[in-house]
């Protein structure tokens, strides 16, 4: 399988790492209309940024309410199969999802060194820092959606005791195919539980880091066009 | 001599992409994959990928977020103004006086959260206005503070010690349990250093405080029964074995729950905050983690931990020496990066090292602790420095030189630990419950 093939006759690569450079050149060089451009869409990126955070939080009370209720099942001697699966997927889940948000409030960390020299530094090493960085994040992602696409067709399963309902599956799996085939989709669903398949926990994982990915090329973006990147408050927490 | 060749071009991408910002998750990745590249001819992505998953979806990662909520929930309650409150009158009696409630409450607060950063921000913010008001020199205050901060990391939970078992595969547990004593040894290193201050310099004693009955002592220091209860329960339950580092960190989240209902200070705003504050936090760990678990992917292909443990094998290094250079090495390392990413950034290859050199690996992740702290109060980068300054607005450099005896008692922590190392693994070697 090539992982970079052609996609309406430009390479993978083309337009995973070529184009976005490009644009970015573009809103170098056209600031003003590109800021005209952009901002409706940046304002629908900032409230997905925030959304994605939300998400993550709630599945890190989604670990607290597994882990609790595991320690009830003990002490009730209820048993209470692939909690700990559960709980590192729900992990998986938080991680995943803050990705993005937590870069734009500056929570991850770097070596800053040379980027607090002076306002010169502070632009360019910023902007070859981001641009780095989301090649990197467009990589990670790329193959992160290849797997996940892979554990789907081969319909990898869970080596846990954990188990979800059919019915859930089928619901996720609406978002993946067009509403012609739903009702062929929802035709085949039993009432069952079924061994987790391994897709289900590495969508977060797709969708994590696709956004990470837009998020860091958005930033190199607004550096360039209004010589200040999103990422705000890099203070020390 | 390949090794040699791959170790030279790690270290050449490593600190041209640390050094030109990159943010150290995902500089490691690129790392990782010009490894890969290189020297396999295995698929870069597939395995990086799957590596990554398999890390990032473990169920003893799920302490870490809940050990930071707890801390996050703790560090928006009063328990600011109850640590002074409450620790004041007991310290007051003792020479030094009142700088004491620095050490004690950074103690106190290590104990239920994991960072050191928030240690210092939740004791500096109340003690440092009031020690000012009562005329402690400056000085003092912002050292002491500076180097019993630190003491985050150490005492249990502490994130970095949960990441370095989670990057070795050891018990958080038993690490947990030995950072115990080392951590009340080096707290009381601290206030041995204040009550020497308080003898050899006797022109800068402030006002002695005014006394105190039995009554009122208690009465000022009621709000903190609750916060001891806390600490023991969370240390307690894995001491005895009836809960794991995770059941115990979510009992600890309940419980400051509570405590912060109790207090009122349980708002919507507060319990948002703390949520969303370590749901960022913890994506920062889970980062640089991913990208550490991919590098150590490549360079196990390419032989270097391998080479570089055998190696040292033949140089017949004794453990002390060994020990040693680590501990410089650490340091240097610790000037340009924070702890965390130093010690997973290093695992990879420190490691097989000291398993092979038969060091206990519970006792070097103690050893570990105390070399980083030592790095996070010397500059140019050090997180508790960086705090302070924004607490303050003194230089760096001040805060930096009135750090220096607390770093010099902290290498003095390292070589206690070499000549007792029992002080570190007896606690979790009898660990109740197994």
């Amino acid at each position: 399988m090539n992982d970079w093939a052609s996609v309406l006759g430009v390479p993978l690569w083309g337009w995973l790492f070529v184009l976005p450079i490009m644009v970015a050149a573009l809103c170098y060089f056209f600031q003003a209309p590109a800021k005209r451009l952009l901002t409706p869409v940046w304002r629908f990126l900032d409230r997905l940024y925030l959304a994605s955070g939300a998400l993550a939080a709630a599945f890190m009370v989604i670990i607290l309410v597994i882990i609790v209720l595991q320690m009830i099942a003990r002490w009730s001697s209820i048993s209470f199969q692939g909690s700990t699966e559960f709980a590192g997927y729900a992990m998986a889940a938080t991680s995943f999802f803050a990705f993005a948000y937590a870069l734009n409030r500056g929570s991850h960390i770097r070596v800053s060194i040379l980027l607090n020299i002076n306002n010169f530094t502070r632009k360019w090493v910023d902007a070859y820092a981001i641009l780095i960085a989301a090649v990197t994040a467009t990589y990670f992602a790329r193959y992160a959606v290849k797997t996940n696409f892979m554990s789907e067709i081969l319909n990898d399963r869970t080596q846990g005791q954990d188990q979800v309902p059919e019915w859930l599956l089928a619901f996720v799996s609406m978002f993946g195919t067009w509403p012609t085939n739903w009702g062929e989709l929802w035709a085949t669903v039993g009432s069952e539980w079924v061994y987790t398949p391994v897709w289900l926990p590495q969508l977060p994982m797709s969708l994590g880091t696709i956004l990470l990915a837009i998020a860091l090329w958005d930033n190199l973006f607004r550096l360039l066009i209004n010589g200040e990147s999103n990422i705000k408050g890099e203070a020390v927490e | 001599m390949t090794e040699l060749y791959a170790t030279a071009i790690f270290l050449f991408v490593l600190f041209a992409l640390l050094g030109s910002s990159v943010w150290i998750g995902l500089a490691l990745m690129g790392v990782a994959w010009v490894g890969m590249e290189l020297f396999t001819s295995r698929p870069a992505g597939d395995a990086m990928i799957t590596t990554i998953w398999t890390g990032a979806s473990s169920w003893t990662l799920t302490a870490l977020p809940l050990f930071i909520w707890m801390g996050e929930i703790l560090f928006r309650t009063r328990l600011s103004q109850d640590l002074f409150r409450g620790l004041a009158p007991w310290m007051r009696m003792l020479p030094g006086g009142l700088l004491h409630t620095n050490i004690a409450g950074c103690t106190l607060f290590a104990a239920v959260s994991g960072s050191s950063a928030a240690t210092l921000t939740t004791v500096g913010k109340m003690s440092i206005p009031e020690l000012r008001k009562r005329g402690y020199p400056e000085y003092m205050i912002i050292g002491t503070l500076a180097g019993a901060a630190t003491l985050g990391l150490m005492i249990p939970p502490s994130l970095t010690l949960i990441v370095y078992g989670v990057t070795i595969n050891e018990s958080i547990t038993k690490l947990f349990m030995a950072g115990i004593f080392p951590g009340l040894v080096l707290s009381s290193l601290f206030m041995a250093y204040i009550i020497g201050w308080h003898y050899l310099r006797k022109d800068e004693r402030p006002e002695p405080e005014p006394s105190m009955t039995f009554a009122e002592m208690f009465k000022e220091s009621r709000f903190l029964i609750p916060v001891m209860v806390l600490v023991f329960t969370v240390i307690g339950s894995m001491y005895f074995g009836w809960a794991t580092a995770t059941e115990a960190a979510a009992v600890g989240v309940l419980g400051s729950l509570a405590l912060a209902t109790i207090q009122r200070s349980l708002t919507w705003e507060t319990f948002s905050a703390s949520l969303m504050g370590a749901t960022r936090t913890s994506a920062m760990i889970a980062l640089i983690l991913m990208g550490a678990a991919f590098l150590s992917l490549a360079m196990g292909f390419t032989g270097i931990p391998r080479a570089l443990a055998s190696w040292i094998d033949t140089m017949n290094l004794s453990p002390i020496a060994l020990i040693a250079v680590l501990t410089v090495f650490y340091l240097v390392l610790g000037m340009f990066m924070d702890g965390l990413s130093s010690v997973v950034l290093t695992m990879a290859i420190v490691e097989p090292m000291i398993r092979q050199a038969g060091i206990d690996v519970i006792w070097f992740g103690i050893f570990l602790v105390v070399v980083i702290e030592t790095a996070q109060v010397t500059p140019p980068v050090g997180f508790n420095l960086f705090v302070l300054q924004g607490m303050t607005q003194h230089e760096i450099s001040y805060i930096a030189k009135t750090a220096i005896p607390m770093v010099g008692l902290m290498l003095l922590m390292v070589v206690i630990l070499v000549v007792w190392p029992e002080l570190a693994t007896w606690l979790p070697e009898n660990i109740r419950g197994q």
